[in-house]
């Protein structure tokens, strides 16, 4: 019997090495390592970055000195016997920062009072207390009145509205006057410049001048309307005010026109909840960012990030595409191909910065101010393309990318069947109406995976884009409405740029951390979504050939 | 820089802001007048150079667009070191520093462009060294500081500093290494600090550099051990400034309103912002209505949200004096 059972382990044990079992073993455990490293990863930045619109329960506790902190619990610390309490004291302009630690055996009372709000503000961040009246001119209307803050919610919307419309009407009369100010910016560089005191130049200025007026005249008749309903708004934005009794025993008074959201959370159930967070979650993907980046939206941001992508792969497919064409259908093969093909190999392993440092000495120095000396020589030493700007970070990231397009257009046109081409060619077709209808066709997942391939690296890339065009705040953004259309040549903002400011550089860190991990969600988001595009594409396309192919 | 200091302000600055010592938030003098705003304000205004001054540039670039829709201000904040070669270029029509340009920067300057860079002090701040929240030292000196952040100790400390009982803790923090928290090399933050309080000596190469103020008082709340420095705008709840004293046993004095404008704070300092005036051409329109918005109450309002401090009103004005 022990014989048998020797054997059968012994064959077992071949079995087992022969079969492969422990390699199958190690690379299923390696898969899920992977697999658990990413969740790990994707589950840090959702825990932490999720919350940040959640509108948390603001605590009320007393300490044993009679005063109180008002504000959500944010963290607790446990050392030993002591352990102590983070509160979002917020009211940043009264007690100069948002967070304070407090000792445990100092807190006498935690309470969660119903009337506690919360006043979201268009500067210094959030205002936490308690709101004693609302004054309209000279009526005041105190909160323990009925239907208070039903009253308060529908002004505040009123005066939301009218603040929009500012808006928008302001930037109506902007637009407007343009010519208006560029006339008289041409003015006073005339009047300023090296030629001001030549009769000619009095004489032009004498005739800039007399346009100037007319125009302005006209104008002025024009934009009465504009500006009258730009006064009414004025005035209906400024109408209200609430009063706000604060933690220090003080009162503050908030003119409605400077509030963004005004909430009670510990009267809200989590429906209105759900809502407040969703309605958040927008604005932080539609606003602009506030107070230094550390509040308010990501827009400009993500417009930037995306706009910079599609840029990025209209230069870099073209430019991958017909290298690699070149390489594989016309190129003989030898030491230069070899060479080349080598060096493009090589390129996809230079690091970023490097990159990046072409970009500016090539692109920004040599290329923008050349075309500044031949083209705005006007507006020297200011520079226009001589500096940083969209174009040249895409530019520089294309190519970053062009490698990777060109190795997998490689692959592409590779697995194109050679029955396809000598069918083509059978048929009477020269050799580039084969390669432009045939080859080409074919290869195009091959290529689609390229551009997948390249649009994950470049929307991730940071450092080469610092030093060739993205800045920390823009005000306007590189498309707009305004006459061409397209500006390639301003700055930008960029989502992962973002994340490096809000993360190591805002004043107010404490505060800034969940928007840090939001924001790295959203890139993670973007980033899935432009690959998402690109590989249903390559799948219709694929489908489509798959029949070509046999 | 710091004799500067205490020659121009002291006076004036004692009796102004003795009374407000106390207070959390700075107030501003009222001698600040509110801007004016002018017509046919528009165009790019580019600023390339210090991190520290990154939000400060930012926050005052939010209050001019709101006077001038037409402004596009793009606001860029690499580290001081960034500033001269982009004045230099023209790429640049703003150069925050948060320390006074090297005689060899302005001297690269003048070569190319035929003039001297001027100088604007737009705010003062102070250098703080932080601790831990939990940490009990009272206060330290700069010999001290000097020899736990510098390998050279030229100010004279007898040994090296790497425990934190070797300052005096007990307890918890009795045998403890000190992990030391700094700024990277193109930071003007980095350079002053090491002009003034390691006495021109260089860093110990266990400093971790940092790439932004903020990441050094985050690297300081994490850790209960550790020590940095950064501008006293970046305190947050998880971290405590240490009052300093300029020798071992000299009067020790803290971050305060009075200590900083009158001097005595041994790490106090003026942040700068240069600009390329053209004694030919004059400045542009744009630019000349930037500076005059920073000197204005509203500009200096946003260098108290940002949480340094604001200039007094006689010496803004001797600032704008500048400008003609």
């Amino acid at each position: 019997m022990p014989v048998s059972e020797n054997k059968g382990y012994r064959e077992f044990r071949r079995g087992f090495w022969a079969e492969g079992v422990p390699f199958i073993w190690i690379s299923g455990i390696t898969v899920l390592l992977l697999i658990g490293m990413i969740a790990g990863l994707i589950g840090i930045i959702v825990a932490s970055g999720a919350g940040n619109f959640w509108p948390a329960n603001v605590a009320k506790l007393t300490l044993k000195d009679g005063s109180y902190l008002l504000g959500p619990v944010t963290d607790r610390e446990e050392e030993g016997a002591a352990a102590r309490t983070q509160v979002k004291i917020a009211n940043r302009d009264v007690f100069g920062l948002d967070f304070k630690w407090v000792d445990d055996s100092e807190i006498v009372k935690t309470e969660y009072p119903a009337d506690a709000a919360v006043i979201e503000r268009m500067e210094y961040g959030h205002l936490q207390g308690f709101i004693l009246s609302f004054k309209e001119g000279d009526t005041v209307t105190p909160a323990t009145s009925a239907g208070f803050f039903d009253m308060v919610a529908a002004k505040h919307r009123q005066v939301s509205e009218a603040r929009e419309e500012m808006k928008s009407v302001q930037e109506r009369i902007t637009h407007e006057r343009r010519s208006l100010t560029e006339i008289e910016i041409a003015m006073r560089k005339l009047s300023s410049g090296p030629a001001s005191d030549l009769p000619e130049t009095k004489v032009r200025l004498d005739e800039m001048q007399k346009q100037f007026d007319a125009k302005s005249e006209t104008l002025a008749a024009s934009l009465q309307g504009p500006e009258r309903e730009l006064e009414r708004l004025e005035a209906l934005a400024a109408c209200c005010e609430v009063e706000v009794a604060i933690s220090d025993g003080s009162t503050k008074t908030v003119p409605l026109m400077n509030a963004v959201d005004i909430y009670r959370p510990n009267g809200m159930g989590p429906f209105s909840k759900a809502a407040y967070y969703a309605g958040k979650a927008v604005s932080f993907l539609v606003d602009w960012p506030r107070e230094s980046n550390t509040e308010g939206g990501v827009y400009p941001a993500i417009f930037g990030t995306v706009m910079m992508v599609f840029l990025m792969v209209i230069i870099c497919t073209p430019l991958g595409v017909m290298t690699a064409l070149y390489m594989h259908e016309y190129a003989k093969p030898g030491p230069a191909l070899s060479a080349v093909r080598m060096a493009v190999n090589n390129l996809a392993g230079v690091p970023s910065i490097v990159f990046g440092i072409f970009g500016l000495g090539f692109f920004v120095y040599f290329v923008g101010g050349g075309l500044d000396a031949l083209f705005f020589a006007d507006k020297l030493p200011e520079p226009t393309f001589g500096t940083g700007g969209i174009l040249w970070a895409s530019l520089t990231l294309a190519l970053l990318t062009v490698p990777v397009v060109v190795v997998s257009t490689l692959e592409g046109l590779a697995a194109v069947p050679r029955a396809n081409r000598e069918g083509s060619l059978a048929l009477g077709a020269s050799k580039f109406q084969t390669i432009w209808n045939v080859v080409l066709p074919n290869a195009m997942p091959g290529i689609l995976t390229g551009v997948i391939l390249a649009i994950s690296r470049a929307a991730g890339e940071v450092a080469p884009l610092m030093i060739t065009g993205v800045v920390k705040l823009v005000s306007e953004l590189p498309v707009d409405a305004s006459w061409p259309f397209f500006h390639l040549d301003r700055k930008f903002m960029h989502l992962g740029f973002h994340i490096y400011d809000v993360g190591f550089q805002s004043p107010n860190v404490e505060a800034a951390k969940p928007m840090v991990y939001t924001t790295t969600g959203l890139l993670l988001l973007i980033v899935v979504a432009l690959n998402l595009v690109a590989i249903v594409l390559r799948n219709k396309l694929r489908n489509k050939y798959r029949g070509s192919a046999l | 820089m710091k004799t500067g200091l205490k020659q121009v302000l002291a006076t004036a600055a004692v009796f102004t802001f003795a009374a407000t010592a106390s207070a959390d938030v700075v107030k501003l003098d009222s001698g600040l007048q509110p801007y004016k705003k002018v017509k046919g304000i528009s165009g790019n205004l580019n600023s390339v150079g210090s991190d520290t001054m990154n939000n400060l540039l930012t926050l005052w670039g939010e209050g001019f667009k709101k006077m001038y829709p037409g402004v596009n201000v793009q606001v860029e904040g690499k580290g001081s070191a960034t500033a001269p070669p982009a004045l230099t270029e023209g790429v640049a029509q703003l150069g925050p520093m948060s320390r006074d340009m090297k005689p060899a920067e302005a001297d690269g300057f003048e070569a190319k462009r035929g003039f001297k860079p001027t100088r604007f002090r737009v705010a003062v701040d102070g250098l703080a060294v932080y601790v831990n929240k939990s940490n009990p030292v009272k206060s330290l000196s700069l010999t001290q500081v000097d020899a736990i952040f510098g390998k050279a100790r030229k100010r004279g400390a007898a040994a090296d500093v790497a425990t934190w009982d070797q300052i005096g803790l007990t307890g918890d923090f009795a045998g403890k290494p000190i992990t030391m928290f700094g700024r990277n090399s193109a930071s003007g933050t980095y350079g002053y600090f090491k002009e003034h309080a390691l006495g021109k000596g260089d860093y110990k190469d266990t400093v971790k550099e940092q790439p932004g103020s903020a990441a050094v008082v985050q690297g300081v709340s994490e850790d209960k051990f550790a020590i940095g420095y950064s501008g006293m705008g970046y305190m947050t709840s998880g971290v405590r400034t240490v009052p300093l004293s300029d020798k071992d046993g000299g009067e020790v004095f803290d971050e305060s309103p009075a200590n900083v404008y009158s001097g005595n704070y041994p790490l106090s300092r003026y942040l700068n912002l240069y600009v390329a005036v053209d004694p030919k051409k004059g400045l542009d329109p744009l630019v000349k209505e930037f500076i005059k918005f920073i000197y204005s109450k509203e500009g200096q309002a946003v260098v108290v949200k940002d949480g340094f401090m604001p200039m007094l009103a006689k010496n803004a004005d001797k600032e704008l004096a500048q400008l003609k």
